[in-house]
């Protein structure tokens, strides 16, 4: 079975992936269905959800749109996800390739930088550099991409290390290629599967902790994610639920479309687990 | 017996180079964080002033000099290294009492808090995973596997705000917040009463984001194990399925599950920031949270040192544990 | 006359004004445990090193002062007497009560007050430096129940330095000679007040327990006091709900909360017992940063924030809106002021008026650190100034991150509130006297207003004994400042206290909760 056929059959994976194409979409169209600022007073303050067309989802204390701020704020949460998630994920290859492929005294140096990272609980870590380099989207990517690259690094470095003995490598070595371009040219392209499956994971998992944050008090206050959304309104909660269901519904969908399409993803590239029905 | 002890002596020699890499971690810990909180912009002989009231250059001056602030960075580093290894974790300015003090009066809470929602999610966890696995494909598979997902996709603080709502205030089954009844000086079997009492909101909240966890991680490592050859070879000896799974699959999916439960064990500890807070939780993720808002550093630094010398020490009885389990990783060491 | 917040609700109203008791008629019942939530939790009880509202809602029942304050502000007894001011305002003579005991056992006396004064305060309080280093010439004690305070100018305001947060009476046998911020009494806190510290579990409670030695005879008639540490804001309304806790003062819940909760029946409410500090809150304009040093932008500020806005419906009818530095519930208060009601056009036509071009500033907005309600204030004012063309930037800092860029005018806007201490020389012309742009303090004048005439005004109404040339003063005062719009005031501040019936007698004086609970009682 092909890559696209195994993962077709993952019904899971296909409704993921249909959720997460409606909050992209909603995300990339934010500016044309909700144009302006969703900072904006629109209407009266506090109106719940139904009470007016205009508002269909309600609108906050300041009388702003709650179905804008949901569409406005799906960029900024994916775009936090992704943007901590990538650079993570770049630092987690490369230390975790150079360890993995070097061995040795490298190795050790690198798995020991790792662990200092894995030794502190990644949320308290977070919290506490957001805390320090004042929240702003910039600090609060940067600290989800902090707390989230070891588990990368230690999974690429298994990968290399197991692949760096077999024999397309060997013969690479032979033939006098560079270490650089072996590790890029020969052996990265083939881990690139656990790796996206990870990733995939750990754009939601940055997702949540955005939102965690902003509980706590440490959300960017000139950007509307979900996260900040909830942040806000959740002392609210019991005055106005609207406030805060909604982005925290939003929050919840798309974690588990995302969680979907990772283990669709994963089935799909590891087949071995597919094939084995009782 | 020569190979007992050379067994034995191999075994002492790895628990001492283990050791020995702990120690280099918590301390690569220490400096890391030290260095780390030397870049935060708040100064905490302002807050201090401000907590006085006002001040002015020259009380600021007063403070910084009789806290050791003003001197050169690797003097207060090393001041610092010094008194951690004899055990003196520095004196918290602001309250006034030693950081081990502080830690040690706030640290069983968060122990019970965590050592109760990780025991919970294991037991839960395993529970829940073996019943998928074995259920493979099923109602019940899906249904369970639907349940993790719903409780790892939700934010663990919505899942405490929630249960407060639902459990506290309509129903008044338990109590919203607090440790113990405050004030009703109960004492023995009653207090143990009370305090479970207040434990059970707190642990299901914390631990049920981490028994979707380990469902996931459960079912995915019994269908591996179930997958290799010595599981088919019993099946097709006709052994019943049930029993394939007690006897064989279950003891080796174990494994990755309680590597993975100590390498998570820090994690209880972030998540315990955001429980302590909404349950009124008088332990140790609270203090780090309320000590960085007042930029009272040694607290901070003592929490982390803390905190990253139990996760190591849990790592390190995981480590030893999996070598008397299973020896043959005395090869990989 | 209890003065009520508005409520949404009439209904909820009638209901709560229904159930007002007549307590001053009844008969205090001794005995039983109140129950109080102490927010954030302090980090010490001891009020001469910790001025904060959490330290001195706790240690003002174990500390005491000389002198406490009506809720019209006029001086009452404490730990003093009586009180003698000579003719030229140079002299305070104050004669100390009877049988004064320190929780361990020793007698209080005039030493304790000079050293007080004369070491602790002036080493450890910022505030008390201030005023001991420019107008006090000697503290001495002639008796032991006499002590006596020489001015060297006369400072009208002097009367008003002996509150809780001014001026605790510290124990001097305790003190003398040690590190005070180092000193194991801090965790062990020994005062002249009616409740001793029993126990302090950190994070969970501070409970309080009766002085059977108090010096007044009888007194107090509670047995037990618990501050509770109740870290989310929800959370703590619920514990009122629930009855966990008997009194909820201002700050504990959101301004949503109090509404709703006032709401209840068998739920008192009043905004009495801070007069005595009366926070005006304002929005600092770092005079130093461009556009601000134009007098026209300032004014277009002004014009643009509805003032009524803000107290309706981000303060859910919780305050007054301001129209100056002096809160409407101090002496010496003017109307008599130019105002700025809400109007963009006029805004408009100031910024254009000043030549200065919005579109050309980023200006960063710092938010406090202290709730949603902040952060609402916040984002108000960042979309009404954007209307005028500026790009406006929030900052969103905690506590120490706020502390730390006041500090250092490291702001170009900025929100704060502070006590006004019952008179403008010891609460409000430390923001505008141009002798106070010093860096180090989150309180002093972090906009860095410079005005000789300001400066004279207020130096010549502090040094005057003549009432009338004081008033007049400050009025001057107030008009120069608001014309010049030396910061945007926004709202003069309103704590609301929510108690249950049972709990009598709570609020006497203009320094409400903080005042010695020794006549509080409760209800059986």
């Amino acid at each position: 079975m092909s890559f696209t056929r195994r993962f077709a059959a993952h019904p899971g994976a296909l409704i993921g992936l249909l959720l997460l194409a409606a909050v992209l979409f909603i995300a990339a169209f934010a500016g044309l269905l909700y144009p302006g600022d969703p900072w904006q007073s629109v209407g009266p303050p506090l109106l719940p959800p139904g009470g007016d067309p205009l508002y269909p989802l309600g609108t906050d204390l300041l009388g702003r749109d709650i179905a804008a701020g949901l569409a406005h704020g799906a960029r900024v949460s994916l775009l936090i996800g992704v943007i901590s998630t990538m650079a993570a994920v770049l630092v987690g290859v490369v230390l975790g390739a150079i360890a993995g492929f070097f061995g040795g005294w490298v190795d050790d140096l690198l798995m020991r930088f790792t662990e200092f990272f894995q030794t502190i609980p990644a949320f308290a870590m977070a919290v506490v550099l957001v805390a320090i380099f004042t929240p702003s989207i910039t600090s609060i990517t940067g600290a989800i991409a902090i707390v989230s690259w070891p588990p990368v690094a230690r999974l690429v470095r298994a990968e290399f290390m197991s692949l760096k003995s077999r024999e397309f490598v060997q013969a690479a070595v032979t033939l006098g290629q560079r270490p650089l371009r072996i590790m890029f040219s020969q052996i990265l392209p083939n881990t690139m599967s656990p790796i996206i499956v990870t990733a995939s994971l750990m754009v939601a998992t940055a997702i949540l902790t955005e939102s965690s944050l902003s509980f706590l008090g440490l959300g960017d206050r000139n950007m509307m994610s979900w996260g900040y959304m909830i942040g806000a309104a959740r002392t609210m909660l019991r005055e106005a639920w609207w406030l805060s269901v909604f982005p925290g519904v939003a929050i919840l969908l798309t974690v588990i479309a995302i969680n979907l399409i990772g283990e669709g993803l994963n089935d799909a590239v590891n087949p071995h687990l597919r094939g084995r029905k009782d | 017996m020569p190979e007992g002890d050379g067994r034995n002596m191999k075994s002492l020699d790895f628990i001492l180079r283990r050791l020995a890499k702990a120690f280099f971690v918590v301390i690569g810990v220490v400096i890391l964080n030290f260095l780390l909180i030397q870049l935060a912009p708040g100064d905490p002989a302002a807050v201090m002033a401000g907590d006085a009231g006002a001040g002015d250059a020259e009380y600021l001056a007063q403070l910084r000099a009789q806290f050791g602030l003003d001197k050169p960075l690797p003097v207060q580093l090393w001041n610092y290294l010094s008194g951690v290894l004899t055990g003196d974790l520095g004196y918290s300015y602001r309250n006034q009492l030693p950081v081990l003090d502080l830690i040690m009066d706030r640290l069983p809470a968060t122990l019970l808090l965590t050592g109760c929602a990780l025991v919970f999610s294991l037991v839960f966890g395993i529970l829940f995973g073996v019943i998928a696995a074995w259920r493979r494909g099923g109602v019940l598979d899906s249904t369970i596997m639907f349940g993790a997902l719903l409780f790892y996709a939700t934010p663990l603080f919505w899942t405490a705000l929630m249960a407060v709502l639902l459990f506290s205030i309509k129903l008044g089954w338990l109590p919203p917040f607090d440790m113990e009844t405050i004030g009703a000086n109960l004492t023995g079997w009653a207090r143990v009463k009370d305090i479970a009492w207040h434990l059970v909101l707190p642990v299901v909240t914390l631990g049920l984001f981490f028994t979707a966890i380990y469902t996931r991680l459960t079912r995915a490592s019994m269908l591996e194990v179930m997958g290799q050859d010595f599981i088919k070879t019993a099946r097709a000896k006709g052994v019943p399925k049930g029993r394939i799974i007690r006897r064989h699959a279950l003891r080796n999916a174990f494994l990755p599950i309680f590597t993975f439960a100590s390498l998570q064990a820090g994690q209880l500890v972030g998540g315990a920031v955001l429980t302590e807070t909404v349950f009124a939780w008088p332990g140790i993720g609270r203090l780090m949270f309320d000590a960085l808002l007042s930029r009272d550093y040694p607290v901070l630094l003592g929490v982390f040192l803390i905190t990253a010398a139990m996760v190591v020490l849990v790592n390190l009885i995981a480590d030893l544990l999996y070598r008397f389990v299973d020896p043959r990783i005395e090869q990989g060491a | 006359m209890l003065q009520r917040i508005r409520s949404a609700c009439a209904v909820a109203m009638a209901v709560a004004l229904s159930v007002t008791p007549l307590s001053a008629q009844e008969t205090p019942q001794p005995g039983g445990a109140l129950n109080m939530i102490v927010q954030p939790e302090p980090p010490i009880l001891m009020v001469g090193l910790n001025t904060q509202g959490p330290t001195l809602y706790a240690g003002g029942q174990i500390y005491q002062s000389l002198l406490t304050y009506g809720k019209d502000l006029e001086p009452l007894p404490l730990l003093a007497k009586s009180w003698d001011v000579s003719e030229d305002g140079l002299t305070y003579t104050f004669t100390l009560q009877d049988n004064v005991k320190w929780h361990d056992g020793q007698p209080m006396t005039a030493d304790d007050v000079v050293f007080t004064g004369d070491k602790f305060l002036r080493e450890a309080h910022p505030r008390w430096r201030l005023i001991a280093n420019t107008y006090v010439e000697s503290i001495t004690a002639p008796d032991p129940q006499t002590v006596v305070f020489k001015l060297s100018k006369p400072f009208s305001a002097f009367i008003y330095s002996f509150e809780l947060s001014s001026f605790p009476i510290i124990p001097k046998h305790i003190y003398e000679g040690t590190d005070y911020r180092t000193n194991p009494a801090n965790q062990n806190p020994i005062g002249t007040g009616p409740f001793m510290l029993k126990e302090w579990k950190r994070g969970q409670y501070i409970h309080l327990v009766k002085n059977p030695d108090y010096w007044k005879p009888g007194l107090p008639y509670l047995d037990e006091l618990y501050f509770r540490v109740i870290p989310d804001s929800a959370s703590r309304a619920i514990a009122f709900e629930q009855g966990t806790v008997d009194i909820l003062r201002g700050g504990d819940v959101e301004g949503f909360e109090v509404r709703r909760l006032t709401g209840m029946p068998d739920v008192e409410n009043s905004v009495e017992g801070w007069e005595m500090y009366s926070p005006v809150v304002f929005l600092e304009m770092n005079l130093k940063t461009p556009p601000f040093e134009k007098k026209e932008v300032r004014q277009a500020v002004m014009h643009v924030l509805d003032r009524n806005f803000i107290v309706q419906t981000i303060m859910f009818g919780i305050g007054q809106p301001a129209d100056g530095p002096f809160a409407a519930t101090t002496k010496y208060h003017t109307d008599d002021v130019p105002q700025y009601p809400y109007d963009i056009e006029k805004a408009k036509e100031l910024i254009a008026a000043s030549g200065v071009n919005p579109g050309d500033y980023t200006i960063r907005l710092m938010g406090l650190p202290y709730g949603s309600q902040w952060d609402r204030l916040a984002e108000y004012v960042k979309q009404q100034l954007e209307q005028l063309g500026f790009n406006i930037t929030i900052q969103a800092v905690d506590p120490g991150g706020w502390s730390q860029a006041m500090s250092d005018f490291n702001f170009d806007l900025a929100f704060n509130f502070t006590y006004q201490y019952g008179d403008p020389a010891q609460g409000v012309a430390r923001h505008y006297l141009s002798s106070n742009i010093v860096k180090g303090t989150p309180y002093g004048n972090n906009v860095s207003y410079e005005n000789p005439a300001v400066d004279q005004l207020f130096a010549e109404a502090a040094s005057s004994t003549d009432p009338d040339e004081v008033a007049a003063k400050y009025a001057e005062v107030q008009q120069i400042l608001v014309d010049d719009v030396a910061m945007a005031w926004l709202f003069d501040m309103q704590n609301v206290t929510l108690w249950r019936p049972k709990v009598r007698n709570l609020i006497r004086t203009g320094i409400g909760l903080n005042e010695s609970m020794d006549e509080v009682w409760i209800s059986k």
